[in-house]
């Protein structure tokens, strides 16, 4: 199963034509929008699930009830029991729109494990969180290990995102993409996220910008694990959305035949 | 998180905090600030063409660093926008 991020700019695209077998929307975009466009993506038999940026995981709000309420409504609507959020920071008690860190530390495990409980509780059912690119960010335990004893405490899902660990590992050494995948079961993952990033001369840094053609290595590692394991591969391309054909092109790249 | 982080992240101080890259915090500060920006512009490109580039810069930071935004939905910044707008010129 290969699926890919449904953008707005697609909305006067023949989607019948794009070679995806499903797709992923940010709730918050489309709990106050007509759900037509996604209610014809799963006429044509192929789901619509959903991946969210707000819920603020690693902030210190109490969490959003409503925001939650509104959410399960959506799932309900677009018949998916799929839904991940980032394990990160959307802001401290307040929203800023971005993704932030939070520090990987075990007092953090605890907090934010548990908030994650919370939010499965009031779902009903189990929320996947994702692993984020981070530009800085502090702690005593590694990424993957931080992400690992997070998801076993929780009991939760993970949306394993092999670009965001590319990126990272590129800025900070650390564990690599091998190294990282070792250190997660695999089990838990719900689906793959790849994407492309660019290197930013400004800030020294790489910066996951979802605005260019998915790296080799991180395409090749999908597909094995689509191979291996089953696991469903989903490309996301955010920023300066390409044609359909440069689209079509990178999702049939993570099919497992172009490995042959 | 310390709010230190939040401060430099929101243009409200350039301290960095203890064990953070300033490289890193910067990347947070310009993402925060492209969001805010583009969303603002979608909603009032006037106001953005009006204003040039330095005078809008200024305006979009000075909204940053006051910022106490709560909804999750992104598309809800144009609204405490005009409200900030409302308040800043009273």
């Amino acid at each position: 199963m290969i699926g890919l991020g449904y953008r707005r700019e697609m909305s006067d695209w023949d989607m019948s034509a794009v070679q995806a077998d499903f797709f992923e929307v940010a709730p918050e975009n489309w709990v106050h929008r007509d759900r037509a466009p996604l209610h014809q993506l799963i006429a044509s038999g192929r789901p619509v699930h959903l991946h969210g940026v707000s819920l603020n995981l690693g902030g210190s709000s109490p969490l959003d009830l409503d925001f939650l309420r509104a959410v399960r409504e959506l799932m309900a609507d677009l018949n998916t029991t799929v839904y991940s959020d980032h394990l990160a920071a959307s802001g401290d008690a307040h929203q800023l729109y971005d993704l932030f860190p939070i520090p990987f530390t075990r007092a953090e495990v605890r907090r934010v494990s548990d908030r994650i409980r919370q939010v499965q509780d009031v779902l009903g059912q189990r929320l996947a969180v994702e692993n984020t690119t981070w530009y800085t960010n502090i702690g005593e335990l590694s990424e993957a290990d931080f992400l690992a004893q997070v998801a076993e405490r929780a009991d939760c899902g993970i949306l394993l995102d092999l670009n965001n660990v590319t990126v990272n590992h590129q800025n900070h050494g650390g564990h690599d993409l091998t190294a990282f995948v070792q250190h997660i079961d695999l089990e838990r993952v719900s689906y793959l996220h790849v994407a492309g990033h660019e290197w930013d001369e400004r800030f020294g840094l790489y910066i996951d910008t979802h605005s260019q053609p998915v790296a080799p290595g991180t395409a090749e590692m999908a597909r094995q694990l689509n191979q291996t394991h089953g696991i469903p591969i989903l490309l996301e391309w955010d920023n300066d959305v390409p044609g359909m054909d440069v689209l079509n092109r990178e999702l049939a790249c993570l099919r497992p035949s172009m490995t042959l | 998180m310390s709010a230190a982080f939040y401060d430099f992240v929101r243009g409200r101080s350039d301290d960095v905090p203890a064990g953070y890259t300033a490289a890193g915090l910067r990347v947070y500060r310009h993402l925060v600030y492209l969001g805010a920006s583009q969303m603002i512009e979608a909603h009032f490109p006037a106001v953005r063409e009006q204003l040039g580039d330095d005078a809008w810069r200024t305006l979009i930071e000075a909204y940053i660093r006051q910022s106490e935004w709560t909804s999750p939905y992104y598309g809800d910044l144009k609204d405490d926008f005009l409200a900030y707008l409302a308040r800043e010129s009273a």
